[in-house]
Order: C-alpha cells, then sequence, then structure tokens
C-alpha cells in the first residue's frame, strides 16, 4: 500500500506544472519574423541577436520586421534594408566581401598554420633524439664476477 | 622555433584579439555611419504637444536638423539647452528647419518634458519606433543634419555639447545654409 505512495505525490507535482505550460502556436509569419531576425544583431546588446534580445529597440526591429514580412517582403530584402540603416554591424553573419573575408578564413589560416608549425616542431624534437644505443658489451673479468656472484647466491 | 616566427605568431594573435574586441565589445558611436551622404528617409508623424500631423515633405529644400531625444534619457536633458540656443542662432535663417523625434517614449511624459525644459522647435512622435529604424539609430540623444537637397550630410551621436556644438554650428550648418545649390529633390527618400 504505501509503497503505490509517491505516485499521488508526484502526480500532485506534475499536473499544476502541466496546466501552466504555454501552447506555442507559431504561425508561418511568425516562423519567417524568427528567422529573419535571429540573423540580425542587437544593436543595443551587440552581443545578442534581435529575437533574443530583450531591448526595446529590438522589439520595435522585431515589429517591423513583421511588418515587412506581411508586406510580402523576402527575407533578403528585410536583411538588405537593415544593413542599409546599420551597415555591416548589423549582422550576425557578416557579409563575404572585404575585410570580413578575414573572419571567415581566419580559423582555417590558424588551423593550417597551427598544424604546420606543431608538424615541424614535432619533427625537429624527433630528428634531434638520438638513436638508441644497443648496451655495451661485458669484458670476459665482468662477466666471470656476475657469473661467480649468482652461483654464490643460490 | 626562430625568434622571428615566434614574434610574428604572437602580432598575429594580438591583431586577432583586437579585432575581436572591437567586434564584440565596439562603443557603436565609432561605427561608420552608412547613412550619411545618402538620401534621407521621409519621416512624419504626429506633433507631440499638438497632435497635428508633421511631415518632412513640408520642409522640402531646405537644410534639416532631425534630432532624436526621449525625456528618460539623461544625455538629451544636458544637451536640451543647447538646441534651445542652436535653433535661437539661426531661426532667421528662411531655408533653415529644426525637428525633434520623440523615441521610445509615453506621451505625457515627452509633453511635461518640453514643457519643463522649454520647447522652441516642432516634436515629431515616432509612434512604432520605425523612424528610428529609418534613420539607423542606436540610441539617444542622436542628430542629423539634412541637405537642400534631401541628403544626409552629418550624423552626430551623443549630446550637442561644447566641441560638438561649436562644429556642428561652423562647420556643418553654416557651409549648408550658405551653399547657393538650388534644391533639386525630386521625389521622397521613402527607405525602403
Amino acid at each position: 500500500m504505501f509503497r503505490l505512495l509517491p505516485i499521488p505525490i508526484l502526480l500532485c507535482f506534475v499536473f499544476p506544472i502541466a496546466g501552466t505550460a504555454k501552447v506555442v502556436d507559431e504561425t508561418g509569419i511568425d516562423q519567417q519574423v524568427r528567422e529573419i531576425a535571429k540573423t540580425l544583431r542587437c544593436t543595443v546588446c551587440q552581443t545578442e541577436n534581435i529575437w533574443e534580445s530583450g531591448a526595446p529597440l529590438a522589439h520595435q526591429m522585431r515589429d517591423a520586421i513583421r511588418e515587412r514580412v506581411m508586406q510580402g517582403q523576402s527575407a533578403e530584402e528585410i536583411r538588405a534594408y537593415f544593413h542599409s540603416r546599420y551597415g555591416s554591424y548589423i549582422m550576425m553573419e557578416p557579409p563575404k566581401q572585404g575585410i570580413n573575408w578575414l573572419i571567415w578564413l581566419a580559423p582555417f589560416l590558424l588551423l593550417f598554420g597551427g598544424g604546420a608549425l606543431l608538424w615541424r616542431e614535432i619533427k625537429g624534437w624527433v630528428m634531434k633524439t638520438p638513436a638508441p644505443q644497443p648496451p655495451p658489451t661485458l669484458d670476459e673479468t665482468s662477466r666471470r664476477r656476475i657469473e661467480r656472484e649468482l652461483h654464490e647466491n643460490q | 622555433m626562430t625568434r622571428t616566427t615566434q614574434i610574428t605568431i604572437l602580432v598575429v594573435l594580438f591583431a586577432l584579439l583586437a579585432l575581436f574586441y572591437q567586434g564584440l565589445w565596439g562603443d557603436p558611436r565609432h561605427i561608420p555611419p552608412v547613412l550619411v551622404d545618402t538620401r534621407a528617409p521621409v519621416f512624419e508623424g504626429p506633433d507631440v504637444e499638438s497632435g497635428d500631423p508633421l511631415s518632412s515633405e513640408q520642409y522640402k529644400g531646405k537644410v534639416i536638423l532631425v534630432n532624436f531625444w526621449a525625456s528618460w534619457c539623461q544625455e538629451c536633458k544636458v544637451e536640451h539647452e543647447n538646441l534651445l540656443r542652436l535653433y535661437d542662432e539661426f531661426k532667421d535663417h528662411p531655408e533653415f528647419v529644426m525637428v525633434g523625434i520623440n523615441y521610445q517614449d509615453e506621451i505625457p511624459k515627452a509633453r511635461a518634458y518640453l514643457q519643463r525644459y522649454g520647447s522652441s522647435f516642432p516634436h515629431m512622435q515616432d509612434v512604432k519606433g520605425a523612424l528610428a529604424i529609418d534613420f539607423g539609430v542606436y540610441g539617444v540623444p542622436e542628430t542629423f543634419v539634412i541637405d537642400k537637397q534631401g541628403i544626409i550630410r552629418h550624423k552626430w551621436i551623443g549630446p550637442i555639447v561644447d566641441g560638438v556644438y561649436a562644429n556642428l554650428t561652423q562647420n556643418v550648418l553654416t557651409p549648408l545654409l550658405s551653399d547657393p545649390t538650388p534644391a533639386l529633390r525630386q521625389g521622397s527618400g521613402q527607405a525602403t
């Protein structure tokens, strides 16, 4: 009987929480707004996109995106509008042009350069390490002495 | 590894760190404004005090100083006296217009602000914040100067004080107002 007691207790915890759970009812427009907003940087919080930011300006930008989506503008047109107002700074993903190429290529260049350096260093260590030498041969006197001492200890 | 290689690696790493620092924590004030030398967007909205409709179309062919402000903005209070002084200095020029745009604010608070600190030029409501986005505004105060042809010639982020005031009046407004080039504005420059 007592073994079943945890079940109603657990249900008491689960159902109130389930009752407060939000039902996400996202329309096609909401989805488009979200997709576009995630690609634009919040200009006042700087490290967040405008979908995730709670800043009033980000909220207004989301409204502006929604308005333009409802007018039938494409995602590229909307992004181009924001780019024309704020420049490349607003793009979460810097456009592949000019000095921005450095940002895109730097990780690969660093990886390649770092790999080449590491290869060179390891190769240097290997070259500098002397080859293992064979153990020195025993002269006759030493060999006889070892054999004698082993024999005495048996 | 030779000493030259080590120094080269360090220089590259520091350069990358500096770029990342600038990109992630850079002050928007130092970001080059993309709207300067481009056609100004058409801006329209109700007057903050009277509620009457205002539009940039009625100022065609004039030099327009646009100032974005809000009643909650401390730096706006710092520059407000200078804005009134600037308007007094240029108001008699027939080709000068000054418009304030109230940004992310509540109208009763904006009206109370103007009553307290003074108001001598019109102020427009940016009802949905759309005007601020059209002008690429980051925060307030921000000031734009539009020439007689409707091209944005100057943008300043921050309060108009001291050297900024002198630069704005002497190096921006005075030359633009004395420019004899007739207004060539054709159609509107609505942001798209």
